[in-house]
């Protein structure tokens, strides 16, 4: 019994040792290639500087190789960069005028529906009602819209954007004075013919600050200009600072038919409440509308939050998509790579073989290889990034550009990919190099 | 470290039988038919024989770069033929020496780097200094910073030599190492063989000439595959030489 037990466990042991074994040779080189990371440091340095003395050898060729690669890694950094850029822009801006906001504008539904509806409308008093039926909403305020031409002395400037607003404006949208004053609740109720100007208005005017105080002419309406809006910069090349901004009660004046059709802004209690705060509104305006059930709203809500979100998404697909297809080129390039590697190794077929007669394993050629080509590769990825760098360096020193700076993880994904490229494309000419007889090499001409 | 007993089991080298066959296409060649020697330490033997003897691939079954078809290969009692790849590497790394006809340099790379290269894959330590030494020994020592195209021919064997000696290895394996030399500097590389071997080392040449052949202390013929004189050349050598070598 016990002889049994202990000739059975023998065997066992025997064929354990002999599945490691096996398992030794199966995993065999590929384990070796991981392994050798965890191999002697001093000897990396050693097969690293023997490549970059391999690489500087044959410059042109290393550099024609690498092409490929520099070209990748150079639009993957730019045109992350420049997406990032506009992004964190955007943004930034939504971000700017408040995630609480929320904007309402009258607007039919296409087809048959809207046409059963009738005409839409939104006046005065459905903004009054919202204000004061929806205890979610803080702040409300018409928002009137138009273009007008504005005349200071002699100069005259067309087509500026014209809001009208109540004096509430200045906190739901987040854009203050900052000369001057804005006009009040009086000057509101009164319709009086006050103004605030942009900073692009007032430049294109030719004017200074000085103007604060004198008169100018929207449409031929004479306007006393109480202040000056902070400046906000351009979106896409698009100012956000060439506007003049006055009552609302004024506007309707200068334009009847836009009492109307009038949108409004809202700023809800807080964050959490946008939800709440657009349902209340929907049930107001539906009601006030008369619109039956089941048929659709006669107005468009426009959330912040939701534009940001969306807008956030737009920005993750388009960096993905567009890494993904420059991604692809990063292929060329180590197709590139290997065929120069597989040319090299041909080349070399003859120092491979003296290698190994001189005692340099399997596993130590693989890695010579390899670490060639991941320094050609790593190079290529090195230049891109300067080239990259520089791109969205010089691109920024544009004026109406936005500022794009290049995100660190870009650089380290730019990098760990083109030296991937590297070892994935190396592995093949290295392990060809690696498994040469030796006296096959040595007898190679 | 060898005791100097005339038992088999004692060679430096033993062959048994050794056969090489190699396979071109659909025909068979065969290059050792059943080679059986024995060769001690601080032997130093030439290798004769017309071409296609088989010199060359008795020469890299003996530097462990190709392995026999058929036989036995014991190399300081071990049996080489069933070694894996990397265990042959390591032998050679460490126990041969070999000299090539055509140098083998690397280009663009230093002579006291060519001498390293061995030393680099063995992991030893102090590779600089060992190099240094060994250029020494061939007497290259102020040529240390030149690369191979700023040498002579001659210059170049002596670099190789010194890559063969880096590791102080047991054996010295030379196939024709003055084949591509003119006889006066080939007269110069067999000096430094001379003197290696008076110096305990275990030395196999493989050559054409006569005039070679007749500066070791053996000569060993092949003739298609086949050993076809072994001949001892008595010269004894002064005792002391035979106390350093197993001393060492
Ligand atoms: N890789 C190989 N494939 C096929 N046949 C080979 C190979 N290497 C050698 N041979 C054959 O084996 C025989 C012995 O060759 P080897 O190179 O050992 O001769 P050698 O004695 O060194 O000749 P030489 O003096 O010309 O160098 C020859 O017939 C040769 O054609
Ligand atoms: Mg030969």
């Amino acid at each position: 019994m016990a002889t049994a037990t202990s000739i059975q466990n023998a065997s066992t042991a025997g064929s354990g040792m002999q599945a490691r074994n096996l398992m030794r040779r199966i995993v065999g080189l590929p384990w070796r290639a991981v392994n050798w990371f965890g191999g002697s440091a001093e000897r990396h340095w050693k097969n690293i500087a023997a490549a970059i003395i391999q690489v500087c050898a044959n410059k042109s060729r290393s550099i024609l190789t690498t092409l490929g690669i520099i070209i990748a890694v150079t639009s993957t950094i730019t045109v992350v960069s420049f997406v990032q850029g506009f992004g964190s822009y955007v943004t930034d801006m939504l971000r700017g005028f408040g995630t609480n906001m929320v904007f309402v504008l009258p607007s039919s539904p296409g087809g048959m529906q809207g046409r059963m509806l009738g005409r839409v409308v939104m006046d005065i008093e459905d903004i009054k009602a919202v204000g004061s039926q929806c205890d979610k909403v803080r702040r409300i305020s018409p928002m009137m819209f138009s273009n007008v031409t504005v005349e200071y002395g002699h100069e005259k400037v067309e087509r500026v954007e014209l809001q009208g607003a109540t004096e509430q404006f200045q906190t739901i949208r987040n854009f203050y004075v900052d000369e001057g004053r804005f006009y009040g609740p009086i000057d509101v109720d009164n319709g009086a013919y006050v103004c605030a100007l942009g900073r692009e208005v007032l430049k294109e005017l030719g004017a200074d600050e000085s103007i604060v105080g004198d008169y100018v002419y929207l449409d031929e309406h004479r306007f006393k200009v109480l202040g000056l809006l902070e400046k906000k910069g351009a979106v896409f090349g698009d100012s956000q600072d060439r506007l003049v901004l006055i009552p609302h009660s004024t506007g309707i004046k200068m334009f009847p038919f836009l009492s109307r059709f009038l949108p409004f802004v809202l700023e809800v209690t807080s964050e959490e409440d946008v939800e709440e705060a657009t349902l209340q509104l929907t049930q107001v305006l539906r009601a006030r509308h008369n619109i039956q059930p089941g048929q659709p709203n006669d107005f468009r809500i426009l959330r912040q939050d939701e534009l940001l979100r969306d807008f956030e998404q737009v920005q993750m697909v388009a960096t993905s998509v567009l890494t993904g297809i420059v991604g692809i080129s990063l292929i060329v390039g180590g197709v590139g790579i290997m065929n120069i590697m597989l040319v090299s190794v041909t080349e070399r077929t003859r120092e491979i073989g003296l290698r190994k007669s001189i005692g340099g394993r399997r596993r130590d050629i693989l890695a010579q290889f390899l670490t060639e080509a991941v320094v050609l590769s790593t190079l290529g990825g090195i230049v891109g990034t300067v080239l990259g760098y520089s791109i969205c360096y010089v691109a920024s020193l544009h004026p109406s550009m936005v500022e794009v700076t290049v995100p660190v993880w870009v650089v380290a994904v730019a990098l760990g990919f083109s030296a991937g490229v590297g070892v994935i494309f190396g592995i093949i000419p290295a392990f060809k190099a690696a498994i040469l007889h030796p006296i096959d090499a040595l007898r190679h001409e | 470290m060898i005791a100097s007993s005339t038992k088999p089991g004692d060679a430096l080298i033993e062959l048994v039988d050794l056969e090489k066959i190699y396979r071109v296409g659909t025909e068979l060649v065969h290059a050792l038919r059943g080679v059986s020697v024995s060769i001690r330490e601080n032997e130093y033997v030439a290798i004769m024989g017309p071409s296609g003897s088989g010199k060359s691939t008795m020469m890299n079954i003996l530097g462990c770069l190709d392995v026999p078809t058929a036989g036995k290969y014991m190399l300081r009692g071990r049996d080489v033929s069933t070694l894996s790849q990397s265990r042959l590497a390591r032998i050679r790394g460490r126990q041969i020496g070999f000299v090539f006809q055509t140098f083998e340099l690397l280009p663009r790379t230093t002579a006291l780097k060519n001498v390293e290269l061995p030393l680099m894959y063995a992991q030893v330590s102090r590779k600089k200094q060992r190099a240094m030494t060994a250029l020494q020994r061939v007497g290259l020592e102020d040529r240390a910073t030149h690369r191979p195209n700023q040498l002579s021919g001659g210059q170049k064997q002596r670099v190789a030599i010194a890559r063969a000696l880096a590791q102080t290895p047991d054996i010295i394996l030379a196939d024709e190492p003055t084949g591509n030399l003119d006889s006066k500097t080939g007269e110069e590389i067999m000096a430094i063989f001379d003197s290696l071997h008076s110096e305990g080392q275990t030395i196999i040449i493989v050559t054409h000439e006569e005039e070679i052949a007749a500066r070791c202390r053996r000569v060993i013929r092949l003739h298609d595959g086949r050993i076809a004189t072994d001949n001892i050349v008595s010269r004894p050598k002064p005792a002391t030489q035979y106390a350093t070598v197993t001393a060492q």
